[in-house]
């Protein structure tokens, strides 16, 4: 609702009752009067109010009459009180409104004809329904339109100043990028300062903008909203499951829009906890990859050494051939395959069926294993849950959330700007532990800077500091006396002033910490990259699973360890059994139970649970010349692991490479068969989001040229192979794995399950948990004093979003190195000026820029981007636990040349 | 039959009077202006809210009129019309048709077009001539929307008068809309109940 939310967790508003046209109606104390009023289905026009912000009553439309006062007042800014008598219909009122417009209207210039809101325009719309036909002194303004910056044109000859882009990007986003500025003669929303606009570009403004002030650059012009085919899906960028409305015409994507409109602004602001219907610049501008030019639209075969287009018949004939000899010769466990939690969930539950089955091998991996494998094996191991344990209402209505390893703001906005709210609307307290300086750590309340690759030291330091202050909840830690002595024990050899000084975080940062997360009613972890992307994952987790469960946090509502993901599906490849470890359902691969059943369901003998092999063995055994053939769906490994890999030698060894893919990747580009494959906007299925709601992906368009769906390619496949399946659309696949995974969809709400601790605690714990908490020495040589660091942009996902042009435009690949300017003028380094970057594993010459979100001691490179190659002078650690290969930080040397 | 119906008959045999009767309309007609015009040849004339093949306008400066605004798309109710419109690159703000369809072996010549365009880029013409062997050059792209425009200017002018769309040449551009032009600074003072 307008105004604070009346009611949160900790206060209940009173019930007051007014009187509204007559009628008597209880609302809750302190609201907007407007809100009461749209609550009884009444809507009263208003264009400068949306109910995720506080009202700003500027447009003068929401005008009702209230008993004893002699002029109309202003319903949104108005607050609803015990006894009011309110009309809000009437001849005077209608008069009264017809003027606002009227006055809106005279600096407006009536070019709707070439606007782009045209049709789908508040300021047309009120004028329609209050008849203004009739204009006396209208008045042009003559602005110039403000056109640079690379994404948003602003247009304020059409401005009616209604103040809700400022509102929704200060209030919503607490970004705060625009203002309003005296130019020319005229209030105008200009950019902060009136420079160029130098934004996140997250588009709310443009979202809710009522009249056509503000326009997308990417599709001014180009069509009437009531030409395009709206389709409602979900974002294919993170995992956050951001609903959108993919706006096509034909076979293009025109743009994205998303439930934050003008259109709906009546709403309780309470709702919001769920999402405010926004976007990020990704699902918003990142649209142009669906409908590019360099999409693969004919399959293609390797014929003497180059890649020809083929037609699918005699493609798909070869490839079975191929794939049929080999297992003859070299049994199952030659083949492999790979796919990209960017698949839907009936794709990945076919893919790990086609693999099992078809082909009889266990050897199969998702985008998964970087990095969100390892939350998901240490939750299911310590509390029987394979997910994040918390959704987006537990994070908005929190009280203290320690974000350690995360640059959330960059990798999911959109879970961002649920901690925004728990920060603006309900007073959280928010802990940041990163090595970078995050724009979360700009809104924290306890932002701190540690030394890079710490973050375990973190979590010792925390657990060690509520075992000393005793801020520990004696009804958790007395259930497990055993489990809590050994923790204490192996707390106890840690030193905390080594903590501090290899953390730089101090002792009082600690015990600061470890209380006001333990003392909170609702206390949250999220920890996401730099926790599971990093070496010691597992463990990690594991670790920060103890701090919640000795403070009590574990299973208590709007508390516990979440992440978030960075691929829109790892979540489901996850539950849908993509992984050597799982089958669908997150049932164990060893469990014998699970596997009669699926073997009796899916009506095949499952392959051994000796043979499975994740990723990096996979690579492996590509190496050594185990694995014959790959399967890889989505997948770019190629592109993503750093050279001491030697992917490239995996994969030239392989007899048979099949890539299936939307690009032309460069795993492709060694592909034997490249098989052309379909986005998510060319077919049906649903994500599983980090929430673990599932979501629906919807057709938009047709394929584009011959790509196919990959489920429809991997049916074709299967059959081929001499399976029976008969699919006919990812409905069909849906009805079975709802009849396997009974509750699975659960119409997209996330499933609530209890947290169990017992086994976790009373089985092995006390003589694991020793191990956990050891000082780990730094290591590295004072010849490498900076830590290189590999991570998300805010404007790119993944090696996906590199195709979209609109993206490419805002944030496109500089090349550079990215240093905190101190250190640059410590090295006297000028921007621009080339430097020798040096690891282990090799060195490189790059230019460098100055990056202020960078940390002295650190440089960055985002991990989009592979030219130059900086991914190259990483080294791979692998988790002995969970095989996640981590790679994302490194020792490096910087010298200029 | 009556002795007076016999020598009628007899009468009217004798005299060839059937024949006589016949050839007066024929000789009538020898006396006054044929009816029938001999077309190719000759061409009626053709009334200025005749509804004939469409074109596209300029204004005499020789600017494009069409703002690209697909206005008349929605109008169409046979949908034989596709707009592309694009921002100008030169002149920015100012929008553009860069692709203009019209199919005019769909077009029901109904005129709902011309009365949507709100800058009276679209005219009638008295053109109805455009019978061709090849079926897909009816498919009327801009260029040919402009030369039809081009041709029969003064036709298409009469149609938008004769239909009360336009008033006179001067007003043409200000009828009924004003669209912003490119402005380089703000050059206006500001209305008196804004300052």
């Amino acid at each position: 609702m307008g105004l604070k939310p009346a009611t949160n967790p900790d206060v209940e508003a009173t019930s007051i009752e007014l009187s509204i046209d007559g009628k008597t109606v209880t609302a809750k104390d302190g609201v907007s009067l407007y809100d009461v009023i749209s609550m009884t289905g009444k809507i009263i026009p208003a264009m400068c109010y949306h109910y995720t912000f506080d009202p700003f009553g500027s447009c003068g439309m929401c005008l009702v009459m209230q008993e004893g006062k002699k002029a109309p007042v202003r319903s949104c800014t108005a607050k609803a009180a015990a006894g009011m008598v309110i009309r809000t219909e009437g001849e005077d009122l209608f008069l009264a409104r017809k003027k606002a417009v009227e006055k809106h209207l005279s600096v407006h210039p009536l070019d709707c004809p070439v606007c782009d809101a045209d049709g789908h325009c508040e300021l047309q719309d009120m004028a329609f329904q209050h008849g203004v036909t009739n204009l006396a002194n209208a008045k042009q303004k003559f602005i110039p339109e403000d056109t640079r910056s690379p994404v948003l044109d602003f247009n304020m000859n059409r401005c009616i100043a209604c103040a809700e882009c400022i509102n929704v990007c200060k209030d919503v986003l607490m970004i705060d990028a625009l203002q309003f500025m005296k130019k020319g003669g005229f209030n105008q929303v200009v950019p902060k300062g009136d420079l160029p606009l130098n934004c996140e570009f997250c588009g709310d403004c443009l979202a809710v903008c009522p009249v056509g002030a503000i326009t997308n650059k990417f599709s001014k012009y180009l069509y009437k909203p009531w030409q395009m085919k709206k389709t409602t899906t979900t974002c294919n960028y993170c995992g956050d499951g951001c609903q959108m409305y993919l706006e096509t015409k034909d076979e293009e994507v025109v743009r994205v829009t998303s439930p934050l409109s003008w259109k709906n602004k009546w709403g309780d602001r309470s709702d919001t906890a769920k999402g405010h219907g926004g976007l990020c610049v990704r699902g918003r501008f990142g649209f142009e990859s669906l409908d590019s030019q360099n999409r693969l639209v004919h399959p293609l075969v390797r014929e003497n050494g180059r890649l020809v287009e083929k037609p699918w018949l005699e493609a798909m004939h070869g490839l079975v051939d191929r794939f049929v000899a080999i297992k003859e010769k070299y049994g199952p466990d030659a083949i492999a395959g790979l796919v990209t939690a960017r698949c839907t969930n009936e794709e990945l539950y076919l893919f790990q069926k086609l693999m099992r089955t078809a082909f009889g091998t266990n050897q199969l991996d998702s985008s998964a294993r970087y990095g969100h494998m390892n939350f998901v094996l240490a939750s299911k191991h310590a509390i029987g849950l394979g997910r994040a344990s918390n959704d987006w209402e537990d994070l908005t209505k929190a009280k203290a959330i320690i974000v350690i390893g995360s640059n959330i703001t960059e990798t999911n906005p959109l879970t961002a700007v649920r901690i925004k709210e728990a920060v603006r609307v309900y007073r959280a307290q928010v802990v940041t532990f990163d090595s970078a300086i995050t724009n979360m750590s700009k809104l924290a309340s306890h932002p701190f800077l540690i030394k890079p690759g710490t973050e375990g030291a973190v979590i010792d330091g925390l657990v060690k500091a509520a075992i000393d202050l005793d801020v520990v909840d004696e009804a958790a830690v007395g259930k497990h006396p055993q489990a809590f002595e050994a923790l204490k024990k192996a707390v106890a050899s840690l030193s905390m002033e080594q903590l501090t000084v290899q953390t730089g975080l101090s002792n009082e940062v600690f015990r600061e910490i470890a209380r006001l997360f333990a003392e909170a009613p609702r206390s949250i972890v999220l920890c996401s990259e730099g926790i599971v992307r990093r070496t010691n994952g597992y463990q990690n987790v594991l670790k920060l699973m103890d701090l919640a469960w000795i403070t009590g946090k574990l299973g208590q509502p709007g508390c516990g360890v979440s992440t978030v993901t960075e691929e829109p599906n790892e979540q489901g490849a996850v539950d849908m059994g993509t992984a050597s470890e799982f089958l669908p359902g997150q049932g164990r691969y060893g469990d014998p139970e699970v596997r009669d059943r699926f073997a009796k369901a899916w009506d095949a003998v499952l392959p051994s649970s000796s043979s499975g092999a994740h990723l990096v063995e996979i690579l492996r055994r590509c190496r050594t010349g185990q694995i014959k053939a790959l399967y890889i769906l989505g997948e770019n490994p190629l592109a993503t692991l750093p050279a001491s890999m030697e992917v490239r030698a995996g994969l030239e060894r392989l007899e048979l490479l099949v890539v299936q893919d939307p690009f032309l990747t460069d795993t492709a580009k060694l592909a034997h068969f490249v098989l052309p494959a379909c986005t998510y906007a060319e077919k049906d299925g649903t994500f599983t989001n980090f929430e673990g709601r599932v979501l629906r992906v919807r057709q938009a368009m047709d394929p584009r040229g011959e790509s196919l769906p990959d489920w429809h390619i991997m049916t074709a496949l299967a059959n081929a192979m001499g399976c029976q399946w008969d699919y006919q659309s990812a409905n069909d696949i849906q009805s079975e794995i709802m009849k396997l995974l009974p509750g699975y969809y659960n119409l997209g709400q996330p499933r609530k399950t209890a947290p169990t601790l017992d086994t976790y605690l009373s089985k092995g714990y006390t003589t694991k948990v020793g191990e956990r908490y050891q000082a780990t020495p730094e290591i590295h040589a004072p010849t490498r004093p900076f830590a290189l660091l590999m991570g998300q942009l805010l404007m790119h996902s993944g090696k996906l979003s590199v195709q979209a042009p609109g993206l490419i435009t805002i944030a496109p690949n500089t090349a550079k190195l990215r240093m905190n300017a101190r250190d640059l003028e410590h090295l006297g380094l000028q921007e621009g000026m080339k430097v020798r970057l040096t690891s282990d594993r090799g060195s490189l010459q790059i230019a460098v820029q100055a990056d202020q979100s960078v940390a002295p001691g650190t440089c960055f490179f985002p991990e989009h981007f592979n030219e130059p190659p900086v991914k190259d002078l990483m080294t791979v650690t692998v988790d002995p636990t969970t095989g996640v290969p981590s790679f994302k930080q490194m020792w490096v040397n910087v010298e200029p040349v | 039959m009556s002795i007076t119906a016999l020598t009628k008959k007899i009468l009217h045999a004798a005299l060839f009077y059937e024949i006589w009767d016949a050839m007066k309309v024929t000789f009538r007609h020898m006396l006054h202006r044929p009816m029938t015009f001999q077309y190719p040849r000759e061409h009626r004339t053709i009334p200025d809210a005749h509804r004939g093949a469409l074109g596209l306008l300029r204004y005499d400066d020789g600017r494009e009129r069409c703002v690209g605004c697909d206005l008349c798309e929605v109008a169409c109710p046979s949908h034989c019309i596709k707009v592309i419109s694009a921002e100008d690159a030169t002149r920015p703000l100012q929008r553009y048709a860069s692709e203009f369809y019209i199919d005019i072996t769909k077009c029901v010549f109904c005129g709902y077009c011309v009365e949507a365009c709100p800058v009276n880029a679209l005219a009638m013409t008295k053109m109805y001539e455009y019978s061709t062997h090849d079926k897909r050059s009816l498919l009327f792209d801009k260029k040919r929307l402009y030369d039809i425009g081009e041709r029969h200017l003064d036709d298409g002018k009469k149609y938008l008068y004769a239909h009360n769309q336009e008033k006179n040449l001067e007003e043409s551009r200000e009828y009924r809309y004003y669209f912003p032009q490119s402005v380089a600074k703000a050059t206006q003072t500001p209305p008196k109940h804004l300052s």
